[in-house]
């Protein structure tokens, strides 16, 4: 044919359309559709030429997207392995099905269990992670400062003062850059709003440092300009609605003046798993414009190095110790004249290591890896107490499966095909509690970020390691639950199960056993929670030595060298009618050697004036408060605290004198004790109360207040504070707190270890109590004959009652007595970590016993109760 | 059963034998000048057969058919028995109708 002959090649349907018909299309349909539709092309093509009978090739394959062609006719297995899954997934569903208690609570406590572990693989992840992302992370080191004090404590810190950095840099050939951070809180201001926010300084080589990615700017001299300013995208929107902010620029108060910042960079937000956070840099450089210091003592800024690959650690030290002993003698000397017998050492820590040790003071964020710890094992205790349900109602339950094993057998079951069924059983099992998992760690999650202080997502999920993680844990789970019954089950004899009744085999230890470690697993975690309950609560409301309720502190920055205006400031506050009294007292918490009674010894000082102990009602215990009808109180008198005298070992301290006192020119003046206040709390009571000092002079530096405010009209007399304040210093924001709500945040670790802690306690005896309701719905079903005759020979209820959960209780006695001495080591651990703590107390113990004991109880008498009022005629009859 | 299934059917006895899902189309479009899609006359062969009406078996396979084989329709005793009872419903209804007819508007 001449139509034909145009091209090379016949003309034949376009292939993906075929293709796809082949893909969609059911195989038994599929051969008369495309021969139909072939035919039907070439047809086409005579008729309307072959553009066209592809058009319609195509249109037709599409019509045929219909529910007939596209429905597979359920094909037979042709091989046999997947033939036997099916068969076991089949019987393992209809035996989930059948038994559906059982297998609610298998999978319910799975699913609590691996939920947990979900949460916790997340949380332990982002810990391990943190800070990882840094390309050169092996080589950025942090410089850290160990002091030893004159009575051998020692201090360690993760700052340097601002020298160390370019000294050592200078001096040590293995270091190649370093770069100082410093954190800070300053007022910006914009088109005339005052805003707080925190900043870094940070050195210009910051970003060749560290891995932050830069999205606008020049890298290499984004912060060598002294006005430099580098914003996170979301700092540059939320200051001028544009990322694209390069050349703009924003005020910032900067030692009481507002300074020109110009932006020369915007980088992205650092991760939440990054040490060194930041939404404003600035140029380090400034603040050494500024404030050039170069003390080597005076430490408060964290310091990084990146040193050359391989280079020893050790000698790094050696030599950062020789350039510190040569360059800094004289104030090393001077510090000895001071009364500082302390002796300081530089060291290096790995940058990778910083995020999980809490041994240097000043490293933000630094998490005890013990959390993660801990965590972990409440995880596996929960999985494993689910694990143990599973084992033991799958043996218990296996009296009824003993004719199916026996058939099994008889028909020509292999063992191990019986194992096989058993662990897909497992496994299925597993699969939905591990769906069911996911669901539940996702509706847990918010609250679980809350408790732990992160924000984790399950989208983190999606990491190679963790699928891997995930995988290897469901695995395991199926796999540990699964592989005892079915090695126990699928060894039954076929003849003996048959032909007896099968009596399950022996005592049983391992059931046993396993119910006591279940109950001593919930029985530690009950009586942590109690513990951490008692101590928290003691914490919390102990009396502090002074009244913490509607007390105020605020803290003026401005005043701390100025008490012209400190004065000034207090006489005003007093005239707000709201305000019973206010105490003015020096800003941080001073501690340093003095001498009293012949002895040396560390004292904390503090200013105040004659309103502080009225104000705080700390009671004066002996001797007088000072007063301005003793004119010379200022120069010569001090008031001590309790401990100051137990220190100084004094029977009567009135009119005894301090002979030293570690204050700036203070010299070798002597001052009489004019009265001793009662020991009070300021700190947490994680700390111990230390001697005090506290000193009238008006000389010395103020700068916060203590404000004590009528309990009514608090928001009113607030206002009228605030007002006072923005009309004083216009440009900064009123800031204050109240003593109580900072007491209380000082235990915010506690409070959520309290929390998780508890939620785990509650979760462990719920799976171990389900787990034991199986058990004695089984042990109950199979004595049913035997409570029918005891019942018919006048048995009583109780006596029924008793007879099934007497073996239960006496598990419960023996995990009590195994986990008492264990849960009382941990317990005594803990508490140590406070100066302050609660007795441990044999009740509690008791208590907590009694509570998992009665817990058991009532879930064991559910169902002995039922089997114990069951007509025995009806239980008689069945054979 | 459907009008169109019906149609089907019908062209399926008179092919005899002979009636495969493209022939069937043809027919159709000759008859009756309709515009009908090979998927429709697909899925009416299904329905009849799990109805009943046909049986099929497959034919040999030819070259323009890409070496498929055809599936080749034949109408059953009870398709037959079907289309002759609509017949008769039919007929017995157009001897009722009245000779002198008269049809509105």
């Amino acid at each position: 044919m001449i139509m034909e002959n145009e091209n090379q090649f016949p003309p034949a349907p376009p292939r993906w359309a075929e293709n796809f018909l082949r893909w969609y299309c059911a195989p038994h349909l599929l051969e008369e559709v495309a021969g139909d539709l072939q035919e039907e092309f070439y047809f086409n093509v005579k008729r309307f030429g072959k553009a066209k009978a592809r058009r319609e090739y195509i249109l037709d394959v599409i019509r045929f997207i219909k529910p007939f062609a596209i429905k597979r006719r359920s094909s037979k297995p042709s091989n046999p392995t997947t033939g036997m899954i099916h068969h076991y997934t089949n019987i393992a569903l209809r035996n989930l099905s059948r038994h559906k208690v059982f297998s609610a609570i298998n999978i319910t406590g799975l699913s609590l269990g691996l939920a947990c572990c979900v949460l916790i693989l997340l949380y332990t992840k982002d810990e391990v992670s943190y800070d990882r992302f840094h390309s050169n992370i092996d080589n950025i080191y942090q410089l850290t400062c160990t002091r030893i004090e004159k009575d051998g404590k020692e201090e360690k810190f993760a700052i340097a003062a601002m020298v160390e950095g370019p000294a050592f840099k200078k001096e040590v050939p293995e270091i190649n850059e370093f770069v100082r951070v410093k954190r800070e809180s300053l007022t910006i201001k914009n088109n005339g709003e005052i805003f707080n926010e925190n900043i870094v300084w940070a050195d210009e080589n910051f970003f060749r440092v560290f891995s932050f990615p830069i999205i606008s700017g020049d890298p290499k001299s984004i912060l060598t300009d002294l006005h430099s300013l580098v914003l996170t995208e979301e700092t540059a929107l939320k200051f001028f609605n544009t990322t694209d902010a390069l050349g703009r620029s924003l005020d910032i108060k900067v030692d009481g003046d507002f300074e020109t910042f110009i932006v020369s960079g915007i980088t992205s937000k650092p991760p939440l798993n990054s040490t060194i956070k930041f939404d404003i840099l600035l140029s380090f450089n400034y603040l050494e414009e500024i404030h050039p210091d170069n003390g080597w003592h005076w430490v408060s800024f964290p310091t990084y190095f990146t040193i050359n690959p391989h280079s020893n650690i050790k000698t790094i030290s050696i030599k950062m110790e020789k350039v510190y002993r040569t360059q800094a003698t004289s104030e090393i000397d001077e510090m000895i004249q001071m009364g500082y017998g302390n002796t300081t050492s530089w060291g290096l820590q790995p940058f990778s290591n910083m995020h999980l040790n809490t041994d240097f003071k000043g490293t933000p964020e630094s998490s005890d890896p013990i959390y993660s710890y801990i965590l972990s094992g409440i995880a596996c205790f929960i999985l494993l107490i689910a694990c143990i349900n599973f084992i033991n109602l799958a043996v218990a339950q296996s009296l009824k499966r003993s004719k199916e094993i026996g058939i099994r057998k008889v028909m020509g079951g292999q063992r191990n095909q019986l194992i096989r069924q058993f662990l897909c059983e497992s496994f299925l099992l597993c699969l939905i509690a591990f769906l069911l998992a996911i669901v539940m760690a996702e509706i847990a999650l918010p609250l679980f970020n809350e408790l732990s202080n992160k924000q984790l997502n399950l989208l983190y999920l999606l990491d190679l390691k963790l699928v891997i993680g995930f995988t290897s844990l469901f695995f395991f789970t199926g796999f540990a639950a699964g592989v005892y019954p079915a090695i126990v089950l699928s060894g039954f004899n076929p003849a003996k199960s048959l032909y007896n009744r099968m009596k399950y085999m022996g005592k049983n230890y391992l059931a046993k056993s396993l119910v006591v470690v279940q109950f001593a697993l919930a029985t530690f975690l009950i009586i942590a929670t109690l513990f951490i309950y008692q101590q928290f609560e003691y914490m919390t409301k102990k009396n502090l030595g002074y009244n913490d309720r509607n007390l105020i502190e605020l803290t003026i920055d401005k005043a701390i060298m100025d008490n012209d205006l400190m004065r000034t400031l207090k006489t005003e506050f007093s005239r707000i009618p709201g305000v019973e009294m206010v105490a003015p007292r020096n800003v941080g918490r001073f501690q340093g050697p003095t001498q009293a009674a012949g002895k040396e010894f560390q004292a904390i000082y503090e200013h105040v004036d004659e309103d502080f102990t009225p104000t705080l009602e700390i009671p004066v215990v002996t001797g007088r408060n000072f007063s301005k009808e003793y004119p010379s109180d200022p120069v010569n008198s001090v008031l001590v605290n309790e401990a100051f005298v137990r220190e100084a070992g004094w029977g009567d301290p009135i009119g005894k004198t301090v002979d030293h006192m570690n204050i700036p020119g203070w010299g070798e003046k002597k001052m009489t004790i004019v009265g001793v206040v009662k020991d009070h709390h300021f700190e947490s009571l994680k700390e111990k109360i230390k001697p005090e000092i506290f000193t009238y002079d008006p000389r010395l530096p103020l700068g916060k207040f203590l404000i004590r405010i009528k309990s009514d009209h608090i928001p009113e007399t607030l206002k009228s504070m605030e007002r006072l304040f923005l009309k004083m210093f216009p440009y900064d924001s009123f800031q204050y707190s109240f003593k109580n709500e900072m007491n209380q945040n000082n235990y915010k670790a506690e409070n959520q270890w309290r929390q998780i802690i508890s939620i785990a306690a509650v979760l462990a005896i719920f799976i171990s109590c389900i787990g034991l309701f199986g058990l004695t719905a089984l042990n109950a079903e199979r004595r049913t004959k035997e409570i029918g005759i005891r019942k018919v020979l006048g048995a009583s209820i109780t006596q029924i009652i008793g007879l099934i959960s007497k073996d239960f209780i006496k598990l419960i006695i023996i995990s009590f007595v195994i986990v008492l001495p264990v849960v009382w080591y941990s317990i005594d651990r803990w508490l140590r970590n406070f100066a302050y703590s609660i007795e441990i107390r044999l009740w509690v113990f008791v208590f907590a016993g009694m509570l998992a004991l009665l817990i058991a109880l009532l879930t064991i008498s559910i169902q002995a109760l039922r089997a114990a009022m069951a007509n025995p005629i009806k239980s008689l009859r069945i054979e | 059963m459907g009008e169109f299934e019906e149609l089907v059917l019908l062209v399926v006895a008179t092919l005899n034998g002979e009636a495969y899902g493209l022939n069937i189309l043809h027919e159709i479009l000759q008859q009756t000048n309709r515009t009908v899609r090979l998927n429709q006359v697909h899925g009416s062969l299904q329905r009849l057969e799990e109805k009943g009406m046909v049986c099929s078996t497959m034919g040999d396979p030819t070259a323009e058919r890409g070496g498929r084989r055809k599936r080749l329709f034949s109408i059953t005793a009870y398709g037959r028995q079907t289309l002759e009872d609509i017949q008769t419903v039919r007929s017995t209804l157009w001897k009722l109708i009245p000779r002198n007819l008269k049809t509105t508007i």
